[in-house]
């Protein structure tokens, strides 16, 4: 076997990252006890292959298993999961898993190559929508292959640095053949069958979902806890106001806490949670049409750019929780990221605004005399409503007046599908990885899953190509400070704004629990016990 | 002027409750008319710190997108007289419309209609209101259409009651022997003796549109969040209630004491415009 040396560098780079919780090594774990959270919406909808939203992970994390995972104990490294290791052939292309032996699925049925074959052929087949996890393998994996049934085998299409943590992805869980083939998705919850360290026990629409241990589970000794329970309570007031009673233990999902949340919940609780402040691997832009007037002009594209003052956004919208301007976080992706020294002294990042204000009103006035009407979009999620309005102030100062129209969570998302608006306010998009292709291959390639501006730039399409294929770490970095410079010298669709950063809450009863680099891993709660 | 000032005496005597109100319903004016000017800053204008409290400075402190309070509060009067009496004068005015032609007409038109009345207001008002403008978007515009529908039915009700009485008066009966038109006889002669209900309910209506349209932003489906309502101003504020209680404390004040002084100027009008209606309408 030969471990990635990519692999073995990012981890290393990771390593020390995620904020100091409360350890819980030196205690002897204790069995028992259901830990409660909460989910910002209803999923709705369960398969974790075809959907997207966060809820839907939370829903059904700690069901299923991967092939790989975040190991519980350090979720900045990859770590075996279903596969007990992994061999890779010296041009990078094949990738052979071998599997653990005696798993059952929680239906008592045998885990096999054949469960694993049936999940990755459903995620890569091309009429499949599968915006997480296919969007990511569809552009890497050729084939997939049962060797035996203890062992698969992955064909990539090129050598790609990124893919075992791609693989690893919470999003790329394995299902059960016989599942798929019964119920044909994975969207009901009789569907949820998984082999992971728990099961689908309940799910009330809009009110709570239940999972409760695998006596099974192929980890000796594991889960902890008897079972989770998270409520879905949307909006931050009720969300707070569980926090406080103490009805949640944990707050580690989006959105986070502001700061004057986090200071309200310390002086509810005071030393019976540990409140916390972290990363969360999620950028947030603000999106032209590129498609429809008057976007489709690269001046005004521009002068937003230009406009738009991110540290303001980040002060007040962010309440100071974020790294403006950054295509790339440091933090995240380390020298794969611009200097922020760099950054910061861009036009359209630079303080004071007053150049760069006047030079976006010049081209305002240049296309629109009199300034010009738009209306802007905004999911009502979170408090992207502040920010929206936030922007709004901001473009009145160019002669840009919008008008706000809001959209309940899905019914924006499907407007944003269409292509049915002038500009989208704000929008946090979560990375699925660590990897700094993630970005680009989400916001900014043509064919990226969340370009709902529709923009296209042939030279930015080339190199985000040739950067995710490219193998060496200092020829890739290169590339990625070109793409970071190319997008805030340009005037792309979509305005980069700031990395997400947030207050996060863990009651001290809950032992062991350590946040993930994306909001999207390490919540199946495995190795997570209560110490009353 | 002499004589303007005894006649605000004579009011204020018979009336104190009400002289109350009408200052109240004064101030509330004055802030909608000359907001431009009364507010320090613009309502909208983010150039502020956020979080500031209460200070020479800023009276009513700053929000949590660094905006002017007080700015917003003056400004938020405007917003909500307008919504209030645009959707009240309105609404009043098509039921009122819609009670005396039903009522004249009579037989299985006015049956029709009351059992359109009936459903609209079988549905309980806010759960109609919200479900208007989830139809309709956000907007200021469309929380005045849906406050009207939710107006229209009661107005039609209540004034087809005291239509269906003028109309058995003698001078109804005269002006339909002399030949006058049905459209002549409801314009000169129903609606013209239907006037003091039509006062009363557009005054005891104001307040209650201001409440509903505070509610819906309140909820978030009323005005656009930008737009300087009070609903809205305390839905932002109930994010930091503890650590900035002057983001509720001001708009809610400015809500109570605008309802209050509408409901006492409203009760006295009516007193004063048909004592018959003592405590029958509201």
């Amino acid at each position: 076997m030969r471990p990635s040396r990519i692999l073995v560098l990012l981890l290393a780079m990771l390593s020390g990252g995620g904020p100091a919780l409360p350890g819980a090594a030196q205690e002897q774990p204790r069995r028992g006890g259901v830990l409660t959270w909460f989910d910002y919406g209803d999923p709705g909808r369960l398969d974790v292959h075809s959907e997207s939203p966060l809820g839907v992970q939370q829903a059904t994390a700690g069901i299923y298993s991967g092939l790989l995972h975040r190991d519980p104990d350090d979720p900045t490294r990859i770590a075996p999961d279903l596969a007990e290791r992994y061999t890779t052939s010296p041009d990078g292309r094949t990738y052979i898993f071998h599997l653990r032996r005696n798993v059952k699925w929680h239906d008592g049925q045998p885990f096999t190559s054949a469960d694993v074959k049936a999940s990755f052929d459903r995620i890569l087949r091309p009429d499949f929508k599968s915006p997480k996890c296919g969007a990511v393998l569809k552009r890497i994996v050729a084939s997939v292959e049962a060797v035996d049934a203890h062992t698969v085998q992955f064909q990539l299409k090129a050598p790609v640095p990124y893919f075992a943590e791609a693989v690893a992805s919470a999003w790329c869980r394995v299902a059960a053949r016989h599942v798929l083939e019964k119920y044909g998705d994975l969207n009901r919850p009789e569907a949820q069958i998984g082999t992971g360290p728990f099961r689908f026990k309940r799910y009330e629409r809009g009110s709570v979902i239940e999972w409760e241990r695998n006596p099974d589970y192929f980890v000796p000794g594991l889960p902890y806890l008897d079972g989770v329970k998270q409520y879905i309570l949307v909006g931050g007031a009720t969300q707070l106001a569980a926090a406080k009673a103490g009805r949640v233990m944990l707050w580690d999902t989006w959105p986070p806490m502001r700061k004057t949340q986090a200071d309200e919940l310390k002086a509810a609780r005071g030393d019976q949670v540990h409140v916390y402040r972290h990363p969360i691997n999620t950028i947030f832009v603000l999106y032209m049409n590129a498609t429809r007037p008057p976007f489709d002009n690269p001046d005004l594209r521009r002068a937003v750019m230009l406009a738009i003052d991110r540290q303001e956004l980040v002060q007040k919208g962010l309440e100071g929780a974020g790294v403006p301007c950054a295509v790339l976080d440091p933090k995240l992706v380390g020298d794969f990221a611009l200097p922020l020294a760099e950054v910061e002294t861009m036009p359209g990042c630079r303080q004071p605004k007053d150049q760069d204000v006047a030079e976006a009103r010049r081209l305002v006035e240049k296309h629109h005399p009199g300034g010009l009407d738009i209306e802007i979009a905004f999911r009502q999620v979170g408090n992207y409503a502040d920010r929206a309005q936030l922007v709004v102030a901001q473009l009145r100062r160019i002669g840009i007046r919008g008008t706000l129209k809001a959209y309940e969570s899905a019914a924006g998302y499907a407007i944003y599908g269409k292509g049915d608006f002038t500009m989208i306010a704000t929008q946090d998009r979560a990375m699925d990885s660590t990897d700094p292709g993630d970005v680009f291959a989400f916001v900014y390639a043509r064919d990226a899953g969340s370009n709902y501006a529709r923009w296209s730039d042939p030279g930015v399409d080339e190199l985000v190509a040739r950067a995710a294929q490219e193998t060496d770490r200092e020829r890739r970095r290169r590339m990625y400070h070109d793409l970071q410079r190319m997008i805030l010298g340009g005037a792309p669709g979509a305005v980069p704004i700031a990395w997400v950063e947030g207050w996060f809450f863990v009651d001290r009863r809950v032992k062991n629990y350590k946040p993930a680099p994306t909001v999207y891993d390490n919540n199946t709660f495995m190795k997570v016990w209560l110490s009353e | 002027m002499r004589r303007l000032l005894d006649r605000a005496a004579w009011f204020a005597r018979r009336q104190p409750l009400g002289a109350a109100g009408a200052v109240l319903v004064t101030l509330l004016v004055v802030a909608a008319l000359f907001a431009p000017g009364l507010a320090p800053h613009g309502p909208k204008e983010t150039a502020f710190a956020p979080y500031l409290p209460p200070s020479a400075e800023f009276p009513m402190g700053t929000d949590h997108l660094g905006r002017d309070v007080l700015s917003r509060v003056v400004w938020g009067a405007r917003l909500s007289l307008y919504v209030g009496l645009a959707s009240v004068l309105v609404g009043i005015t098509l039921g009122a419309l819609w009670g005396a032609v039903a009522a004249y007409l009579g037989g299985s038109a006015d049956t029709a209609s009351q059992r359109v009345v009936d459903s609209l207001m079988a549905l309980p008002p806010i759960v109609l209101a919200l479900a208007l403008m989830a139809a309709l978007g956000q907007s200021v515009t469309n929380v005045i259409i849906a406050l009207t529908l939710l107006l229209t039915p009661t107005a039609a009700r209540t004034v087809r009651a005291v239509a269906l009485g003028v109309k058995e008066h003698p001078f109804v009966e005269a002006a339909r022997a002399a030949g006058c038109t049905r459209g002549r006889i409801i314009a000169r002669h129903i609606l013209p003796n239907c006037l003091a209900t039509y006062i009363v309910l557009v005054t005891t209506n104001v307040s209650y549109a201001i409440v509903v349209e505070a509610a819906l932003s309140f909820l978030g489906v009323g005005a656009p969040p930008d737009e300087p309502s009070w609903g809205g101003m305390l839905t932002a504020g109930t994010q930091a209630m503890e650590q900035a209680p002057w983001l509720i404390v001001f708009p809610g004040l400015a809500i109570s004491l605008a309802v209050f002084g509408l409901n006492l100027l409203g009760d006295a009008i009516r007193d004063l415009a048909d004592p018959r209606l003592r405590g029958g309408l509201g």
